[in-house]
């Protein structure tokens, strides 16, 4: 190896004079400006024309510490085995329903992607998609009550139909956002339509679609825990009654195992979703997969 | 006005980073470490700021201790002392001039940082840092819209800004392009000679270090292996301090000539 | 498995074992299933009872099918007072998440406390279904929009700063080091790093929580927390599915409205 020297051939040419020139002036930015005032405006609008009594704000957490003292101080032990039988079928509600959701929401997410279906079948299905998105689950389990009768069914049922909107929009855009390279190789060896699905484009997209529909039986069960309202099954309809009623100590038992329930739940699963990304001996991601904000 | 004595420092799992180091840099010195990686430069720079806190041993900056200050009076000495990083760490998503903003923290009360309403001497001293590095026009431009050279300068401008006694790079030049790195180098250069500011670099490569360094440092597994003027510094005691003979990687000018 | 005495030594490798945990887990989810499901057990899942239902249905299917246009004057006094409810929950409920978010990432936390604090105050807030918060609101509050307003601010709480504390998870975390090494206080360093990454972030998860409240007004007005859920409540109760027709289909189209607004405004914020 040579000596290393340091030439000044090496040396660049000094910065433009562009960048030495005076200092510019603060420009002024009006997109985001805008977008406070608008929402300033709208907010004072909505505080102002609410009609609500400042009184009865005031009076709020007096009234909250009152009423949650009267959940939990002593919770009411007699209700646990109830409520936690009322629980159990509300996961019974969520599970099933996130099933139906996965297996209607799979074949309809498929089609509604880009680069597998064809223009008129992603249009439709796209459209059926977005649909279903917009009811409420709490409508549809109505509707079901009034169907099949009061019961967990309607529940089920009202929860598989409302979670297919958002799976199969979310399974669209993970099909979507796949490699082409697979799915190219897979048409060059001459596959069908269905071996390319099979082979070039499910085993990509299928570990962050489970992902979704773990993610969206966390959803659920917070969903399923209040369908009892309307007679659709689970702890819900209990605890609608014990407010009703003002049964506070076992309303407050109930929440208590709602509450416990879930966040158990979202932690199993949370770690199960993790796995399934990342695979067993895979890295651990810091944040949870979520990349459209409709996952919620 | 860097005073180290016999400071040691151990990671958690037992890696020792610096090993019983004794070292005095005069005011207004630029002194350049080299070594290879993982021979501890990195955690000798963040040391003198007190990002990294000695496990044994002493060390003052400017006649104050800064292995048994409290978290004032740490933040009392960092703002003494300005630092450049490799990755630059500039917020991407705000101004150059917010950016430059953050050297001066330390003088800005609490409320005015979340309003961001900066009083206007601090804002004229943030604008000077800039025109010193020749950048002020890109004041008002995103961070994320310069070239690496342009954001390694207004990183810079940050510690500038913060009208430091001592300045503090570390591999400043490592996510660089060899012209851009002459630049940077002696603009650093340049800040030193011209405002005294002591300073400390890092860097890998040989002829960087030699050309631009008062004085050299080598360090291996943690220790100081050489101590004197860059023109003693020859191929020879590189390969000392290197433990290992040298190759294009070590010399900046071969790189840019590959 | 039979190796051969003398291998050769690119020899085909064994097909790796199958772990137990495989075949284990489908077993589960089977039998996790197949209890969910069963009528003795679960939810009584049966394909011929579906069909019964659907013929039952057939008259609110007819209703539904046949939304009453008239009908529509009635409907925008109680839109007007779900968009006031969307809106002030949104603002209030944002804001205090965005604090909540600080407090809960690992990289913005002012120190163990107030992580380990923030975390389980937000965990026990996401755990609580929004129609709950209604039900409780209204012990609180009495009936009335005031209800609906807090329910909505503590689901957006629960929504917003979950996703936003992720985000400042995400965030490089170069520029608080650099604040830091500059000698400014912990506040300052977030504020002048964290709040400018992850202020887009924000914005866009605010947006779409204000499109949540919109859908969730729906169903918090069942429990007479104001809105246009009280109106479809009352039509519900009164089996006038032509009624319920038309105001799913309005809010509908509210939300569509809503929803490409916001999509829009998002594009050009992320």
């Amino acid at each position: 190896m040579t000596a290393p020297h340091v030439s000044t051939s090496s040396t660049p040419t000094p910065p433009s004079t562009a960048e030495k020139a005076v200092r510019p002036d603060k420009p002024r930015r009006y997109g985001p400006m805008g977008l406070a005032l608008t929402a300033a405006a709208a907010g004072l609008w909505a505080a102002w024309t609410s009609g609500i009594d400042p009184a009865a704000i005031l009076r709020g957490p007096e009234q909250l510490v009152r009423i949650l003292g009267l959940m939990l101080l002593p919770p009411d032990l007699g209700t646990v085995p109830d409520a936690l039988a009322g629980m159990i079928e509300s996961l019974q509600i969520a599970w099933v329903g996130t099933i139906i959701g996965a297996v209607i929401s799979l074949p309809l997410g498929l089609l509604a992607a880009k680069n597998v279906g064809g223009r008129f079948s992603t249009t439709m299905a796209r459209q059926v998609l977005n649909l279903l998105r917009s009811l409420p689950e709490l409508v549809l389990a109505i509707l079901f009550v009034s169907m099949i009768g009061l019961g967990p069914l309607a529940g089920a049922l009202a929860i598989g139909l409302g979670s297919i909107g958002t799976l199969g929009k979310l399974t669209a855009e993970v099909v979507e956002g796949i490699d082409r390279g697979p799915i190219e190789a897979a048409e060059a060896v001459g596959g069908e339509r269905f071996q390319v699905l099979r082979w070039g484009v499910l085993p990509q997209a299928l570990p962050e679609i489970m992902a979704f529909w773990l993610y969206r039986f966390e959803i659920n069960v917070r969903a399923s825990a209040i369908l009892g309202l309307v007679g659709a099954g689970g702890i819900g309809g209990m605890l609608s009654n014990f407010l009703s009623y003002r049964r506070y100590a076992a309303a407050g038992t109930a929440i208590l195992i709602v509450i416990a329930t879930t966040i158990a739940i979202d932690m199993v699963s949370s770690r199960i979703r993790r796995r399934i990304i990342a695979g067993p001996r895979g890295p651990k991601p810091t944040a949870d997969p979520i990349p459209s904000a409709d996952a919620l | 006005m860097i005073r180290f004595r016999n400071v040691t420092v151990e990671y958690p799992g037992g890696v020792r980073a610096l090993n019983d180091v004794s070292l005095d840099v005069p005011a207004g010195e630029l002194v350049v470490v080299v070594g290879l990686s993982g021979a501890g430069k990195s955690t000798l720079v963040r040391t003198i700021n007190g990002l990294v806190r000695p496990t044994s041993g002493t060390l003052e900056v400017d006649g104050r201790d800064i292995s048994s200050a409290s978290k004032a009076e740490l933040r009392a000495i960092r703002s003494d002392i300005g630092m450049i990083f490799q990755g630059f760490n500039l917020v991407k998503r705000t101004s150059v001039l917010n950016n430059v903003l953050m050297g001066r923290l330390h003088l800005v009360p609490r409320w005015r940082t979340m309003l961001a309403r900066y009083p206007a001497d601090d804002v004229e001293v943030a604008m000077q840092a800039l025109e010193r590095v020749e950048i002020v026009a890109k004041s008002y431009v995103r961070a994320s819209n310069l070239s690496g050279g342009q954001q390694q300068r207004v990183g810079i401008a940050r510690a500038l800004a913060q009208e430091p006694k001592v300045i503090l790079a570390d591999e400043p030049v490592a996510s660089l392009d060899p012209p851009t790195s002459h630049v940077v180098m002696r603009d650093l250069q340049r800040i030193n000679r011209e405002l005294g500011i002591t300073t400390v670099v890092n860097l890998h490569f040989l002829d960087l270090a030699r050309a631009y360094g008062d004085r050299i440092i080598g360090l291996r597994d943690g220790r100081i292996v050489f101590d004197g003027p860059g023109s003693d510094a020859d191929e020879q005691v590189f390969e000392d301090i290197y433990g290992r003979s040298l190759t294009a990687d070590d010399v900046l000018q071969a790189k840019a000539e590959l | 498995m039979t190796a051969a005495p003398t291998q050769p030594a690119s020899a085909r490798p064994p097909k790796p074992p199958i772990s137990w945990k495989v075949p284990a887990g489908i077993a589960a989810f089977l039998l996790v299933t197949w209890w969910a499901g069963s009528g003795r057990f679960g939810v009584g899942l049966s394909i011929p009872e579906l069909f019964a239902g659907l013929e039952r249905g057939q008259r609110i299917m007819e209703d539904l099918f046949d939304p009453r246009w008239q009908a529509w004057r009635g409907l925008i006094g109680p839109f007007i007072e779900t968009l006031r409810i969307a809106i002030l929950a949104a603002l209030l409920g944002c804001a205090a998440a965005f604090g909540m978010a600080v407090l809960t990432s690992r990289i913005s936390a002012p120190g163990l406390r107030s992580f380990l604090a923030g975390k389980a105050v937000l965990n026990v807030v996401r755990s609580i279904p929004d129609l709950l918060y209604a039900m409780v609101f209204v012990a609180v509050f009495s009936i009335g929009p005031l209800a609906g307003i807090v329910a909505l601010i503590l689901f957006n709480i629960g929504v917003v700063g979950k996703l936003t504390s992720e985000t400042i998870d995400g965030i490089d975390t170069g520029p608080l080091e650099a604040a830091q090494a500059a000698g400014a206080r912990h506040s300052q360093a977030v504020r002048t790093s964290v709040v400018p990454s992850v202020l887009p972030n924000f914005v866009a998860y605010s947006l779409y929580a204000f499109e949540l409240n919109l859908r969730a007004s729906l169903v918090v007005g069942f429990v007479g927390a104001g809105g246009i859920g009280q109106v479809l409540f009352v039509a519900l109760n009164g089996f006038r599915y032509d009624v319920v027709s038309l105001i799913v289909i309005c809010i509908f189209i509210v939300v569509f409205l809503v929803e490409s607004v916001s999509i829009a405004l998002r594009r050009r914020l992320v």
